[in-house]
């Protein structure tokens, strides 16, 4: 199993963050895991992306050029990475703020309001986790028990008791998560 | 930073052989505090910043006792690394391009006065202010001599977040070894990056008995039954200046008989070679599965020490493969240690991007293929 996924969004969306969770739940699977940011001068309302990739196997790459899966969360993002996905690979997009859909015809593509549910959650700082759960159920490249775990190893103490919120914002992405175009 | 940060380097002291998620910047920080180093003297800079951060935030000087201070300048920084060295320390500073150009003169003075000490460089894109994004157009400076005087860095290369950290330990080895500064030369995509990383075991820093054990040079106080001790660079006599370099001569050339390390990968049946060092490593990796799926036998050969640097096992590959090329994210710096240990038997060719621009292992194999097997 190798997975090279590019997250790409504005800064302040938990772009990096969301790498970190996926990053962490690699290592509670004892798998290897590699978070590359694309670190820039620019950070909030800038653009951010970070490329994670977890494998079976030592990874040779932290920076690939293709990738399996695009989370793309603005329109610039979804412009650049659309046309680095592996043929037959995911993107993943929230319709909100897009406005020139993805037009390639051999990927396959996912659409999440991950904005809109977590507006209705009344608590904007869970659409990160909404996105990651939509991942989670169409490549689940780790369990939730260890993205669980992994949200635990990854917030100081302090912040624990948000985990069920985060926990529901993830089940709630999973469910929300729509197939929009099969890849032909 | 962070609670999290605290939070993982907490996780790290629970067991010492616990596996953590951490960046390269962060790890050097940590090898540096288990080490049991002395003192660390440096100034902020991008993209290497964590390191000074994640010593302020561990606060080692409360547990082992280290001094961590950030000084007014790199010019600064470099020479309290020259007076804690001077004093048998375990002192070390860190920093990024333009950084490191401003320590040249401290760093040629360490040398000349053969002081043990740990350099990082974590390299962005140059010359000049150029950008924060990684380069490695810093192999020149580090490797032959960016200060003044015939002098060398002991130079180590990581290609892992893991390395970052087991190189710390290295490096005050061999610096210690043979008096003489060591540099970790890494780049902005291992400082930045995270991987899983087991850290070094804690060791206690020595004590006051065991550094004038270790270092009978150092300048620790004189005792009645010897004479002082002098830590200096300058000899104003050129026949005895003359002589100290025929020292550091047959001292260099112990270390090129001793110290070299490289990694060669996939090399046995190979047709052709990459030489690549740090990150440009990790993408030629990824070049040589991308090479292999397409039929075509390409290896991977990595120096750890660029300094001494891996001349005989290059020029014994060169004598089974028809071509190599160097990638380096620089205008074509190594290759010219390559060109050196292959001496014209094969060509050799470079691939290389500049300015903060990572070459992709697509971009390696099509330049490779332009280049090599035309």
């Amino acid at each position: 199993m190798l997975q090279e996924i590019v997250i790409s969004g504005f800064g302040g969306q938990g772009v990096l963050s969301m790498g970190k969770i996926l990053a962490y739940s690699g290592i509670m699977e004892d798998k290897e895991v590699s978070w590359f940011p694309a670190y820039g001068p620019e950070q909030r309302g800038g653009t951010a992306n970070v490329t994670v990739i977890v494998s079976d196997k030592p990874i040779s790459s932290p920076v690939v050029n293709k990738y399996d899966v695009a989370i793309v969360l603005n329109q610039p993002s979804l412009d650049k990475f659309e046309p680095k996905l592996k043929p037959g690979g995911i993107l993943i997009y929230d319709s909100y703020g897009i406005n020139k859909k993805p037009e390639r015809k051999d990927i396959n593509v996912y659409c999440i309001n991950a904005m809109e549910e977590s507006t209705k959650m009344q608590n904007t700082k869970v659409f990160n986790m909404i996105i990651l759960g939509g991942l989670l159920k169409i490549s689940p490249i780790v369990q939730i028990e260890n993205v669980m775990e992994g949200l635990k190893k990854s917030l100081p103490e302090r912040h624990h008791k948000l985990l069920p919120m985060n926990e529901k914002a993830i089940l709630l992405g999973m469910e929300k998560i729509e197939l929009e175009q099969r890849a032909v | 930073m962070s609670e999290e940060l605290k939070q993982r380097s907490a996780e790290a002291k629970i067991g010492d052989s616990q596996i953590t998620l951490m960046k390269g910047n962060e790890a050097i920080a940590h090898a540096a505090i288990r080490y049991g180093v002395d003192g660390y003297f440096g100034y902020p800079i991008t993209p290497q910043s964590e390191i000074i951060e994640t010593l302020m935030d561990e606060a080692p000087w409360e547990t082992t006792g280290m001094v961590v201070l950030q000084a007014e300048s790199e010019v600064a920084a470099i020479n309290m690394v020259y007076g804690g060295a001077g004093c048998g320390k375990y002192a070390m500073t860190t920093s990024s391009s333009p950084g490191m150009s401003l320590k040249q003169e401290g760093i040629s003075y360490l040398a000349g006065a053969e002081l043990p000490c740990l350099l990082v460089n974590v390299q962005r894109g140059g010359p000049g202010l150029g950008t924060i994004q990684p380069g490695q157009a810093d192999y020149f400076q580090t490797v032959k001599g960016g200060g003044h005087g015939d002098y060398k860095l002991i130079t180590l290369a990581p290609n892992s977040v893991q390395e970052m950290a087991d190189l710390v330990g290295l490096g005050f080895e061999l610096a210690f070894k043979y008096n003489n500064p060591a540099c970790i030369l890494t780049d902005g995509i291992i400082g930045q990056m995270m991987e899983k990383v087991r850290l070094p075991e804690f060791k206690a820093r020595r004590t006051e008995a065991e550094i004038r054990k270790q270092c009978p040079w150092a300048t620790l106080g004189k005792s009645a039954d010897r004479e002082p001790n002098i830590v200096t660079s300058l000899e104003m006599d050129p026949a005895l200046m003359e002589m100290r370099n025929i020292k550091f001569q047959s001292k260099y050339k112990t270390i090129e008989e001793n110290e070299v390390r490289y990694e060669a990968i996939n090399c046995e049946d190979a047709d052709y070679i990459l030489v690549a060092f740090g990150s440009s490593a990790r993408i030629c990796l990824k070049t040589v599965e991308l090479a292999r799926e397409e039929g075509i036998k390409v290896g991977l050969i990595r120096p750890i020490t660029l300094w001494p640097f891996p001349s005989k096992a290059i020029c014994e590959y060169a004598q089974k493969v028809k071509g190599i090329l160097v990638v380096e994210m620089n205008a074509g710096q190594m290759i010219e240690d390559v060109r050196l240990a292959v001496n014209g038997t094969i060509p050799v060719e470079h691939y290389g991007r500049m300015g903060g621009i990572v070459p992709t292992p697509e971009g390696v194999l099509d330049g490779f293929k332009d280049k090599i097997i035309k």
